[in-house]
């Protein structure tokens, strides 16, 4: 996407001086140290960096699913520390899709299902009967987008890596969030099988979508549109 | 909604499930069919006893007796409240066959057969002159022989089913007791000569009362002969009044009218001949009366309970395992419904629905399970005597007939309820843990 026009777009995601650190026995083991980042609404973000810099960590925390030792980050200027558990969880279902580095696909649930658990969770019992039509039909739609047509009803067990990777992507965009976290979404997959995903992606991108993606892969870094290098606990882009 | 989803597909898909309500299946089926059994056959005993002795007993352990029944018998009768009285002389005697010179000892009740059996269940005991309890001591073919009913075990052959052998008229057999009168104050009367009394009866009927102690050493025989067979002097006495109350009247109310009555009584006599003798009685419920046989049955009951409490705690602590278990598998679960915005409580929900899913369908299938055995037990225990010669309880020794098979529903009812509390105690822990994990605890590192 051309640079200009996304930089006139409205900031949607900043983190700001973002510590975090783990306790391992006596020692505390400093992952991030003040890391920064700003992302504007329909940017597609790599943040690449070594193993073990603190990729994951970082994105955790952006999609508000850890909590940093210091600092905070914003969602649309709303700072995460300032919300409540039932904000957080609203944000989780409905502003933020998350892929994870190994699928994480429930594995009671068939292909269909995992796709559209999010709209589940949303609803109670009532609210179910009166969303599903519309619920599954997005699930399916999803699902053929990506290819993935002819197995709603496997279970993940009967797919192949690429397939779940899918699968679990599906499951980020099923609530139409406005912000795509995706943790190396191809790291366990053949360059072929890969480079379908970043396809997705930049499709994705191409329609506004707004994605975070870690990757120590330099290659794969350059189909986004800006590259973040995560060293040292910092952002150096 | 995805609550109900994930439960059933936990319940259905996962074998670990399956092991869980099983257990717990187990569990429940045990407590039912022991508890049915034990309550069955401890219920079934207290109600043969309360029958065997009727309401209240105004009596003295001492074989000497008491005198001046009868005019407490009028009071009694003429109280509001009182259905029947029946005055009992009870004592030992030695019997033997005629013709044959070997004695037993027994226990002899000398009562009025139709004031007893309006007392008591006695008429109903009888076999031969269970439609009239006035020929209970009147011998058919020999109208003027005095007539004795035997406890049934003295009478008939049991077999190990506990079935009898009844006779269509009642065998023509003469017994003699031999008994040892004693006087007011308690010695043996006739001093110096052979101090015994004997009498021929007629062999005329059976009583099956179904408490074993009784029926396997008890002769009745009428009051008059059994006073003067065994209790020397001009007064008249009896060792027992027992006492039926009306529907309406409680055993308790009942029993302290009877004591009020026995006191007031008691002061009136005083000073009168032998009037010591009134001191030795006491006013007794039919349980207080028969407490030496029911005590036992009812400690046995309780210390079942007792175990059957630790059975439960066992219970509590294997679902607790069970359900620890099945959290940690589902740690990557919690996880994702957490990243996909399910909240803490409703992830509580969700392992507590589980529990509760679990404790249901467990007890619902120990119940049925248990429902089906009891209602088969008789037979399942025929078939193991007959093909291998087991019996639950020997039935040469206890007096069971059938194994008490009816479940009450309330006690169904707290046993399920039992269960679902201790599957929903055994996941609280487990799913308090996996409600409070934060999203990427459990993520981190879990790579499926
Ligand atoms: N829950 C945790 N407890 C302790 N240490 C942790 C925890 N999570 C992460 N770490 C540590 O933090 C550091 C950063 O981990 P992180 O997973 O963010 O790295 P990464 O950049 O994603 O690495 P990779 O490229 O291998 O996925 C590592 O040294 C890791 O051991
Ligand atoms: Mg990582």
């Amino acid at each position: 996407m051309n640079e200009t026009s996304t930089n006139k777009r409205p900031l949607i995601l900043k983190a700001e001086n973002v510590h975090k650190s783990y306790r391992m026995g006596a020692t505390r083991v400093k992952v991030l140290k003040g890391a920064n980042l700003s992302v504007r609404e329909g940017e597609f973000v790599a943040v690449i960096g070594a193993s073990g810099s603190g990729k994951s960590t970082f994105l955790h925390i952006l999609g508000a699913l850890d909590r940093p030792n210091e600092g905070d980050v914003s969602f649309d200027g709303h700072y995460f520390s300032r919300m409540g558990a039932r904000e957080l969880n609203h944000f989780r279902n409905e502003m933020v899709g998350f892929v994870f580095q190994f699928y994480h696909l429930l594995d009671e649930l068939n292909v269909l299902e995992n796709v559209y658990l999010p709209a589940m969770v949303s609803c109670g019992v009532a609210g179910w009967l009166g969303t599903r039509g519309a619920a599954k039909a997005r699930a399916r739609e999803l699902l053929e987008t990506m290819g993935l047509q002819d197995r709603i009803r496997h279970k993940p067990y009967q797919l192949s890596g690429g397939e779940r990777q899918r699968v679990a992507i599906g499951r980020a965009l099923m609530n139409k969030p406005r912000l795509l976290l995706a943790d190396e979404p191809t790291g366990n997959l053949d360059s072929a099988t890969g480079n379908g995903i970043l396809e997705v992606f930049e499709q994705l991108n191409r329609a506004g979508q707004t994605i975070v993606m870690v990757t120590h892969d330099e290659r794969v870094a350059h189909r986004a549109g800006r590259v973040i290098t995560l060293a040292d606990g910092r952002v150096k882009s | 909604m995805y609550k109900l989803t994930l439960i059933i597909r936990y319940l259905v898909k996962r074998r670990i499930t399956h092991f869980a309500v099983l257990t717990v299946a187990l569990c429940v089926f045990i407590v039912v069919v022991v508890m049915t059994v034990m309550s069955g056959l401890v219920g079934e005993f207290k109600q043969k006893n309360h029958a065997f002795v009727g309401d209240c007993v105004v009596g003295t352990k001492s074989l000497v007796g008491f005198p001046y029944y009868e005019e407490f018998m009028q009071t009694l009768e003429r109280t509001e409240g009182v259905e029947a009285v029946s005055a009992v002389v009870k004592n030992y005697a030695l019997m033997r066959r005629e013709g044959d010179a070997r004695n037993r000892g027994v226990e002899i009740i000398g009562l009025d057969p139709v004031k007893h059996g309006q007392t008591t269940n006695f008429g109903q005991t009888l076999y031969h002159q269970a439609g009239d309890v006035t020929k209970a001591f009147v011998p058919a073919y020999e109208p003027n022989a005095v007539g004795c009913v035997l406890g049934i075990d003295l009478a008939l052959w049991r077999n190990a089913q506990s079935q009898y052998t009844y006779d269509a008229q009642p065998a023509e057999i003469g017994l003699i007791l031999t008994c040892f009168p004693l006087n007011a104050r308690g010695a043996p009367a006739g001093a110096g000569s052979v101090p015994v009394s004997t009498k021929r009866f007629q062999y005329n009927d059976h009583s099956h009362s179904g408490i074993a102690g009784i029926d396997g050493s008890t002769v009745y025989i009428p009051l008059e002969w059994a006073q003067s067979l065994c209790m020397a002097g001009v007064l008249k006495r009896v060792t027992a009044l027992h006492v039926k109350f009306c529907p309406a009247v409680s055993l308790e109310q009942g029993c302290i009218r009877v004591r009020t009555l026995w006191d007031q009584f008691r002061q009136s006599k005083q000073g009168a001949s032998n009037a010591g003798l009134l001191d030795t009685v006491t006013v007794e419920t039919w349980k207080e009366y028969r407490r030496a046989v029911i005590a036992p049955m009812e400690k046995e009951e309780a210390m079942l309970s007792v175990m059957f409490g630790f059975v439960g705690i066992t219970t509590v602590f294997i679902v607790f395992v069970v359900f620890y278990m099945i959290v940690s598998h589902k740690t990557k679960d919690i996880g994702v419904l957490k990243s996909v915005g399910a909240s803490s409580q409703s992830v509580m929900v969700l392992f507590s629905g589980f529990a509760a899913a679990v404790g249901v369908l467990a007890s619902c299938t120990g119940v049925a399970a248990a429902l089906l055995f009891l209602s088969n037990i008789n037979r399942i225990e025929n078939w193991l005597f007959e093909r291998f010669g087991f019996q639950l309880w020997d039935r040469t020794i206890y007096a069971i007939g059938e194994i008490p098979h009816h479940a009450e529903f309330s006690v169904l009812a707290v046993i399920v309820l039992c269960a679902i509390v201790a599957c929903q105690i055994g996941a609280l822990v487990p799913a308090y843990c996996a409600a409070r994990l934060r999203p990427v605890e459990t993520l981190h590192g879990s790579r499926t």
